[in-house]
């Protein structure tokens, strides 16, 4: 495939914010079951236990680079959860892209909501 | 972790789940939260923190595929958010500290007010037509009003949104309890576009399942850090729900307005009596 059609057929996914937000949103539960997926087959090879419980974040860096199965599938629940808020973050650049201010600020409202019940988290 | 038959049954209700969410414009929480605690024994907070996941399952992979048809209402739905995400985080935090029979008892009474107005009015072409005459001021300086390709007749339909107001305050209360009980709120969100907001079906349901992966997330982040997130029920109920959703919104597109709201009610219905059943002490096999 040439190279300008390939950029050429990006920038069309990008400018239409439909398309981009279609890409984003699958994208995010895609990485979620794949990471979920790798979780499961470490500990089909036997590198521990499967988790039982949420992992707070803290901890959740140890448990990735020691590649436990409860690290990669707790970060896989994380990146779903993260993903209507990467979607919302996509909005907000696009309105402010349109210069529409009413509805940056209503979309920077909703993103402040979905941080402050993130930092429950931290 | 749960046993292996668990975890399979789990898995199809999550892709029925999916299915009829992304057909209805809900995340399928109202289904699968009385199928944990009903029929798998599960406890009931860690079956809403389940449903929360699977909810921004289905509205990933349900509302991706409405938003590239242009079937949703982004701006009404962004607007919306900010009530339903107040909501959630309330909700949320009143959730953990709330006893399970208030919770079963809130969700039957609100399951079957929704089911009741859904099967009040019908909705035809005539009454999808937009309207004449004044505007509402704020869907009006919001520029909420939109327009929509309806396969089911080939029409191409603008409908204005009316009542901002008034759905705003009831998409707190859809946010509150989405937070409080582990749905999603599509229940609420719908009729509310649909009935007080006069928003055509296809398109609040497309909105809809936009909206509730937002209000999801609100409150699955204070579930999961409180613990209450089972990891290997959430992976099933992950990839159940995407592959049903997948295939309901290729339903939705096609389907007839009429039949979309009259199976809602009938599945409202069910769910509220069942609910209250529960609520009430007897158990109820399914």
């Amino acid at each position: 495939m040439r190279v300008g059609n390939l950029r050429r057929a990006v920038l069309a996914e990008v400018e239409d914010i439909n398309r981009l937000i279609y890409h984003v949103l699958r994208a995010g539960v895609v990485l979620s079951v794949s990471l979920i997926l790798f979780g499961f087959i470490l500990e089909a090879f036997g590198a521990g236990g499967l988790p039982t419980q949420s992992i707070p974040p803290r901890r959740l860096l140890s448990e990735l680079l020691r590649f436990t199965p409860a690290g990669y599938v707790n970060l896989g629940i994380l990146v779903l959860i993260f993903t209507p808020m990467a979607r919302v973050l996509l909005s907000l650049l696009s309105f402010l892209e349109e210069r529409d201010r009413t509805f940056a600020a209503i979309t920077l409202v909703v993103l402040v909501n979905l941080l402050t019940s993130f930092f429950f988290l931290a | 972790m749960a046993a292996i038959e668990i975890l399979v049954v789990l898995a199809v209700a999550a892709f029925l789940a999916g299915f009829g969410g992304s057909f209805l414009g809900i995340g399928g929480g109202v289904f699968l939260i009385p199928f944990m605690t009903l029929v798998l024994d599960i406890d009931i907070k860690i079956a809403i923190a389940t449903s929360l996941i699977g909810v921004i399952a289905t509205s990933s992979g349900a509302a991706s595929v409405y938003v590239r048809d242009h079937l949703t209402n982004l701006r009404l739905a962004m607007f919306l958010e900010v009530a339903t995400t107040f909501g959630a985080i309330s909700g949320a935090l009143l959730g953990l500290l709330v006893d399970e029979r208030l919770l079963f008892l809130s969700f039957t009474a609100v399951v079957l007010s929704a089911a009741a107005i859904m099967v009040r009015t019908r909705e035809t072409a005539k009454e999808r037509a937009y309207r004449a005459g004044e505007e509402d001021p704020l869907a009006k300086r919001l520029a909420l009003s939109s327009v929509y390709f309806d396969q089911e007749d080939q029409g191409v339909y603008r409908y204005r949104v009316e009542r901002p107001v008034a759905g705003f305050a009831v998409s707190a209360a859809a946010g509150g309890f989405s937070g409080l009980l582990g749905v999603g709120g599509g229940f609420i969100k719908v009729p509310a576009m649909n009935i007080l907001m006069r928003v055509p079906m296809k398109a609040a349901v497309a909105t809809s399942n936009f909206m509730i992966g937002v209000t999801a997330a609100a409150s699955a982040f204070i579930y999961y850090s409180a613990g209450f997130v089972e990891p290997s029920l959430a992976a099933m109920v992950i990839v159940g729900v995407f592959s049903g959703a997948n295939i309901g919104t290729r339903l939705l597109v096609r389907a007839k307005a009429q039949r979309v709201r009259f199976v809602f009610a009938v599945f409202l219905a069910v769910l509220g009596i069942l609910m209250g059943l529960r609520a009430f002490g007897s158990g109820v096999a399914l």
